[in-house]
């Protein structure tokens, strides 16, 4: 049996195409002007790569900000019921899914049924967020794949504040005017949105094993602040951006078998 | 008579035009908000109570309730508007006066009060503030004075910025309630406000006429209460609807609203015999406590709790902008003068769960309300809503949500503006947390 989950998220698609439980088909798409179009072919595409049909798949479940916008879902489901879904599916021991993206942070408290028990949002800015990297790499004139592995090169930590993408961004200047190198600049910035991010999930009680997904977690500068502020291990899936997907996938199947819709 | 001309505090000079102007695009841009309101509220709930045609029609500022009044002015009789809820009614009526809540809920005016006061000030202030500056609000400017108590610092600095305009006349809770003292200045506070009541409307507050408001407030507590009763069994009023029965008190003809509300109860009572739900009894049950929320433009948080996928139903709040207004009578021991006024003092000091107030266990009474609600009306979880700004509420929430946890209750802390923009993103996080309780309500 079929079933796919769909992350409308506000700068990248994901779809995830599970054939019998276990993961077939993946695929991403930039979210641009016409999502659901985006959805639909990246959709195709991971039922290609699945070796399915549309008409095979027995259920389609969205998440995301965008989920309304979804090709034909048969349902939907909050990111935050997705994260706690997959993250328990991917770690059994998870109780604390991380989910990093581009505009929004967020930490979910879950069960060991992966039903979630409490959860924080960021307060409507996106300074704990991906966004801000990219502001961030973009003062600092570095790509932004380098500012991960530039920030681990740093001695020591500059403070900065993540209160805002545009107060962080003239911080920023700031230090560069005090001539820090860039590494240490760069650190800050994984520090400050770690910063963030920690203080959410303390709002929750950090109740281990932790994971962390979303399209940040495949950056190591943000990884290691994390850890450092939480002071603990912090495990990354092999695929954190699809989690979101595969949670939507997964409660798709569940329904799909006639289980309770979580 | 010459007009005064006293010297302006806060206030800025406006030319009139812009006033005229911006006076017109707001109240029809509030029209169609109370209209739409409305019709929302009317397509959540299908068979919806035909008694809340009435309170439909209440509920436009504009219309019948500011045209009665308008005729009573004519007659003589004053009107005297009030923000918090530590306004004694009983001594308003019982000076022959109409009390008139004006808190002011309008999105749009927000954004003229910031002239005045800095974006980071409560909106609710803001918005009450720039109501003013374009003479919005009927009731306010039929109001021959106000009543404003000087609970948040928000509210304090709000009677001064209003006193440019019109006549303030200030009352001081304690910011204990325990104490001897407290009780005392409060009782004093009351005396002083009865005698500027007789002097602005020139009636003497008798003790017949004490005793009569106090038995007509009394009787609308026990329609308050018999609504909110009927709240706690399966739903046969949706959240939204209720608020706007309890918040239309606040300005309507206070007998006609009670036997009004009365028939209401008399149709929800055979809805209940007859099980006909307003809707399925197993929707997640919501209790919300914060920040009070205010008609017309002000009712996006109840609006997205009873309009999310999943749905869930507001049972009960822990607002004084709702649940609370005429929850508590004056008990009476015996019908003197003194008495009638201590009654009335303990009756608005002791039953208030403002988080204006603290004492040695902190704000006690407000905990212990909040989870006797929980329990009372089954909630399956609580949403703390606080405008930006409402400091008071904002950091009574830890404690709340630590008292919750012990209990098992979730507990959703959710900020918001005196904005539409924001909408997209609570819609977000209401449902997540809806989604949280129907997993729950299921497993």
């Amino acid at each position: 049996m079929f079933v796919a989950g769909i992350d409308m998220g506000i700068q990248t698609i994901k779809i995830v195409v599970l054939k019998d439980g276990a993961v077939a088909g993946r695929a991403k798409a930039h979210s641009g002007f016409e999502p659901t179009k985006a959805a639909e072919q990246a959709l195709a595409e991971a039922l290609k790569t699945a070796g399915a049909t549309r008409a095979d798949v027995a259920l389609v479940f969205a998440t995301g900000s965008g989920m309304e916008m979804a090709p034909d879902a048969n349902g939907t489901v909050s990111m935050m019921g997705a994260d706690a879904k997959a993250g328990v599916h991917l770690y059994p021991d998870a109780r604390t899914i991380i989910d990093v993206g581009a505009e929004e942070a967020r930490a979910v408290r879950c069960d060991e049924r992966g039903i979630m028990m409490d959860f924080v949002v960021n307060e409507r800015c996106a300074a704990g967020a991906g966004t801000f990297i990219e502001a961030m790499a973009r003062a600092l004139e570095v790509k932004l794949e380098d500012m991960g592995p530039l920030s681990l090169k740093a001695e020591r930590a500059s403070p900065i504040n993540a209160s805002c993408v545009i107060f962080g961004e003239s911080d920023v200047v700031t230090l560069i005017h005090r001539q820090e190198s860039k590494p240490e600049i760069a650190r800050a910035v994984f520090d400050a949105m770690a910063d963030r991010v920690s203080s959410m999930v303390h709002r929750l009680g950090v109740n281990p094993q932790v994971v962390l997904v979303g399209g940040v977690a495949k950056d190591v500068g943000f990884v290691e602040s994390l850890k450092r502020k939480l002071g603990t291990n912090v495990l990354i899936p092999e695929y954190p951006e699809y989690a979101g997907a595969l949670g939507a996938a997964l409660i798709a199947q569940g329904k799909a078998k006639g289980a309770k819709p979580q | 008579m010459k007009p005064q001309t006293v010297e302006k505090k806060y206030m800025p000079e406006m030319p009139p035009k812009e006033v005229e102007e911006l006076n017109t695009t707001i109240k029809e841009a509030s029209l169609k908000i109370i209209a739409d309101n409305i019709a929302r509220m009317k397509k959540t709930s299908p068979n919806r109570p035909e008694a809340m045609q009435y309170y439909d029609e209440i509920s436009n500022f504009f219309g019948k309730r500011a045209e009665e009044i308008q005729e009573e002015k004519k007659k003589g009789k004053k009107v005297i508007g009030y923000f918090c809820m530590f306004a004694p009614i009983e001594l308003i009526l019982a000076a022959d006066a109409i009390p008139v809540r004006v808190s002011s809920g309008w999105y749009d005016t927000s954004k003229l009060g910031d002239r005045i006061v800095p974006v980071e000030i409560c909106p609710v202030i803001r918005s009450t503030i720039g109501a003013k500056m374009i003479g919005l609000s009927p009731f306010m400017e039929m109001s021959d004075a106000l009543i404003s108590t000087l609970t948040c610092d928000g509210m304090t600095k709000l009677s001064e910025i209003m006193s440019d305009t019109m006549q303030v006349m200030t009352m001081s809770p304690p910011r204990v309630k325990d104490s001897k003292q407290s009780l005392h200045l409060w009782n004093e506070e009351i005396k002083a406000i009865k005698t500027q009541i007789e002097q602005l409307t020139g009636n003497k507050i008798t003790p017949k006429k004490l005793r009569a408001a106090i038995e007509t407030m009394q009787k609308a507590t026990k329609a308050f209460r018999r609504l909110q009763d009927l709240r706690k069994g399966s739903p046969v009023i949706m959240g939204r609807d209720a608020m706007l029965v309890n918040q239309t008190s606040t300005w309507d003809n206070i007998q006609r609203w009670t036997e009004k509300t009365e028939a209401l109860c008399d149709e929800l009572e055979k809805r209940k015999a007859q099980k006909q739900w307003a809707c399925p009894p197993e929707t997640p049950r919501v209790v919300v406590t914060g920040t009070p929320m205010f008609w017309p433009d002000n009712w996006k948080m109840p609006t997205l709790i009873e309009e999310a996928t999943p749905q869930g139903v507001l049972v009960a709040d822990e607002m004084c902008s709702s649940d609370r207004l005429l929850y508590d009578p004056v008990g009476i021991d015996e019908w003197t003068m003194d008495d009638m006024i201590n009654a009335i003092a303990e009756r608005y000091l002791m039953a208030s769960t403002c988080p204006c107030f603290t004492s040695k266990d902190g704000n006690e009474d407000r905990i212990n309300w909040l989870i006797t609600k929980i329990k009372e009306y089954k909630a399956d979880g609580v949403i703390y809503y606080v405008v930006r700004g409402c400091m008071l509420y904002a950091m009574e929430y830890s404690r709340v949500k630590k008292v919750l946890d012990k209990l098992n209750i979730p507990v959703y802390y959710l900020d918001t503006e005196y904005t539409r923009e924001d909408v997209g993103q609570m819609k977000t996080r209401v449902e997540a947390f809806l989604e949280m309780l129907t997993a729950r309500v299921e497993y």
